[in-house]
């Protein structure tokens, strides 16, 4: 099986042992340097050095991608794999990478990273590659491999490549894995001034006062604004702000004047014509953002 | 919430700190949450055995590694610590660099080949001579390399599981002699702490030039006192305005070097 050049196709890999992992792996990338592609693997520094062993002279031919470092939140792992993406077409014109996930051991983890797995079906959905997750079946929990048929169209396991008839559109399964923000009350209202300037200042006081590093109360200033922009162009206008700290974190929620959106996958697409750009900005610049229709208006959830 | 750590003497708010505080690349959050917790990274170490061909100061700097990437990952929104959520990172660390440098190594079929050649002619020689070949015979025998057949002899060496049995699987199972204060651990610790790898954080301020940074950071306080657009103006020998303006392409550019396009 091979990328058909006109999108996107996404597989799960289920297997057994590492010996089945590395010999899938390598089938996998000859097949695709074969025929022209470029050639991606993903795995931390043990599973790399096998299939690096094992592709003998090829590997020079591959890109390897410690994901040691790169699964910390989702945004920012479609980030890294966006640049990944367009470095690789710079020198082929269809990619596949195979690459395995990071879960973690908290059950809230796996909620996220299989919310991260059906964005992918989305988020690189315009690009000629064939993306090959693979997934310890003697490693991982099983809620994380019922996952893994709600958010791959196919999955191979053995030698048996089956469509998944439990595959749940992004949006659908997002929502239904997605809890509802908890109310916040120790988060203090601020004036928000009456543009985006005097936002900013009041917003960089607060930050200041909470003693928020210099880089990171710039990240956040950027996320803001994207937020505020936003809220200009769609919602009326901002409403309100409120800031402050819950669970150790800097908390800002924009409140704007419109009836808000509901799309989960807003914000994770990496940019391209059609899509916007400030979401994915301020999704890279901080911790998580959440979206919410309480009584005051929609609110925009800003976590640093 | 506020209750002290029994183990490392953290409240649970001091803990998230320094968790958010090392997840934003800050050097002395990092070091101090690594001090907190270094008796526990010591403690996972001490279930590998020694004599696994790798040394305990390795195991100690993977392990703080596996803890700073925890803090990359840590949700300090669910009710987890973080050390049973940490410990998990930390131990993962440790068993893939014992699995990395004790591996079995992946042989090409040709590679496959070629030790079978060796290994016949060993057999071979022995039978003949009544002792083992040299590399150098081997080499004469099979057309390999000495230095070939040393590498594929290399791969020979007996592995370790790194399925090793863990004492401690978290911090309640430690005990009073673990947390004794040991010199010995002491001097070990302090090298490891001088030799923690932080990651480089990533400042959007290095995408700006000196005159966008300066009025970026003047007119919203960031590490120095908060100044008008008009003051920091007339610190450049511009109208304010004219600072207006740059702080605009500013923020700009900082927008753009996040949201490049996926085709050049």
């Amino acid at each position: 099986m091979s990328s058909d050049g006109t999108g996107m196709r996404h597989s799960a890999l289920v297997y057994e042992s590492q010996n089945d992992y590395v010999a899938r792996a390598v089938s996998f990338l000859r097949e695709g340097l074969d025929a022209g592609e470029g050639a991606v693997v993903g795995n931390t520094r043990p599973g790399l050095a096998a299939v690096r062993e094992a592709l003998g002279p090829d590997a020079s031919r591959v890109t390897f991608i410690d994901v040691g470092a790169a699964y910390t939140r989702p945004a920012r792992t479609f980030a890294a794999y966006h640049k990944v993406y367009a470095d690789e077409f710079k020198r082929a014109a269809s990619v596949r990478v195979i690459s395995d996930v990071q879960f973690g051991p908290e059950p809230g983890e796996w909620e996220m990273w299989t919310g991260y797995e059906a964005l992918m079906n989305r988020a690189f959905a315009h690009l000629p590659t064939w993306a090959m997750c693979t997934y310890n079946a003697n490693a991982l929990p099983d809620r994380v491999l019922e996952g893994v048929w709600q958010t791959h169209p196919e999955v191979v396991a053995g030698n048996v490549w089956r469509a998944s008839d439990q595959f749940e559109d992004p949006a659908d399964l997002l929502r239904r894995i997605t809890p509802a923000p908890e109310p916040l009350p120790e988060l203090r209202s601020i004036s928000v001034g009456h543009d985006s300037e005097t936002l900013r200042e009041a917003l960089a006081r607060e930050l200041v006062a909470e003693g928020v590093t210099e880089a990171k109360s710039l990240d956040m200033l950027v996320a803001v604004s994207e937020i505020a922009a936003n809220a200009a162009v769609h919602g009326g206008g901002v409403k309100g702000m409120r800031v402050g700290r819950a669970r150790g974190r800097f908390v800002c929620e924009i409140i704007d004047w419109g009836s808000g959106f509901d799309d989960p996958t807003a914000g994770y697409l990496p940019p391209r014509d059609g899509v916007g750009r400030g979401l994915w900005v301020a999704r890279q610049l901080t911790w998580r953002i959440e979206f919410s229709h309480p009584p005051q208006g929609f609110t925009a959830r800003l976590w640093l | 919430m506020s209750s002290a750590d029994s183990h490392t003497g953290l409240s649970r708010q001091h803990e998230q700190e320094l968790v958010v505080g090392a997840e934003a690349g800050d050097p002395v959050a990092c070091r101090e949450l690594v001090e907190a917790f270094l008796p526990a990274i010591a403690s996972v170490a001490r279930s590998y055995p020694s004599g696994i061909g790798v040394e305990r100061k390795e195991l100690l700097q993977e392990g703080v590694a596996g803890l700073l990437f925890a803090a990359q990952r840590y949700d300090t929104t669910l009710n987890t610590p973080f050390w049973p959520y940490a410990a998990f990172w930390v131990r993962k660390a440790m068993q893939e660099l014992v699995a990395e440098l004790t591996r079995p190594v992946v042989l090409s079929d040709r590679a496959v080949r070629s030790l079978a050649q060796i290994r016949a002619a060993r057999r071979d020689h022995l039978q003949a001579h009544g002792a083992e070949a040299t590399t150098a015979e081997l080499s004469r025998s099979t057309g390999l390399t000495p230095t070939q057949v040393e590498s594929l002899l290399a791969t020979e060496r007996p592995s370790r599981s790194v399925e090793e049995p863990l004492i401690h699987e978290d911090l309640s199972s430690l005990t009073l002699g673990d947390m004794l204060v040991d010199p010995a651990a002491e001097r070990e610790y302090e090298l490891v702490l001088d030799e923690i790898e932080i990651r480089a954080v990533r400042d959007l301020a290095d995408q700006l030039d000196d005159r966008e940074r300066v009025v970026i950071k003047a007119h919203y306080g960031l590490g120095r006192p908060t100044q008008t657009l008009s003051e920091v103006g007339a610190t450049l020998g511009l109208t304010a305005e004219r600072a207006r303006q740059i702080e605009v392409g500013a923020l700009g550019k900082l927008r753009a070097a996040l949201a490049y396009p996926a085709f050049p």
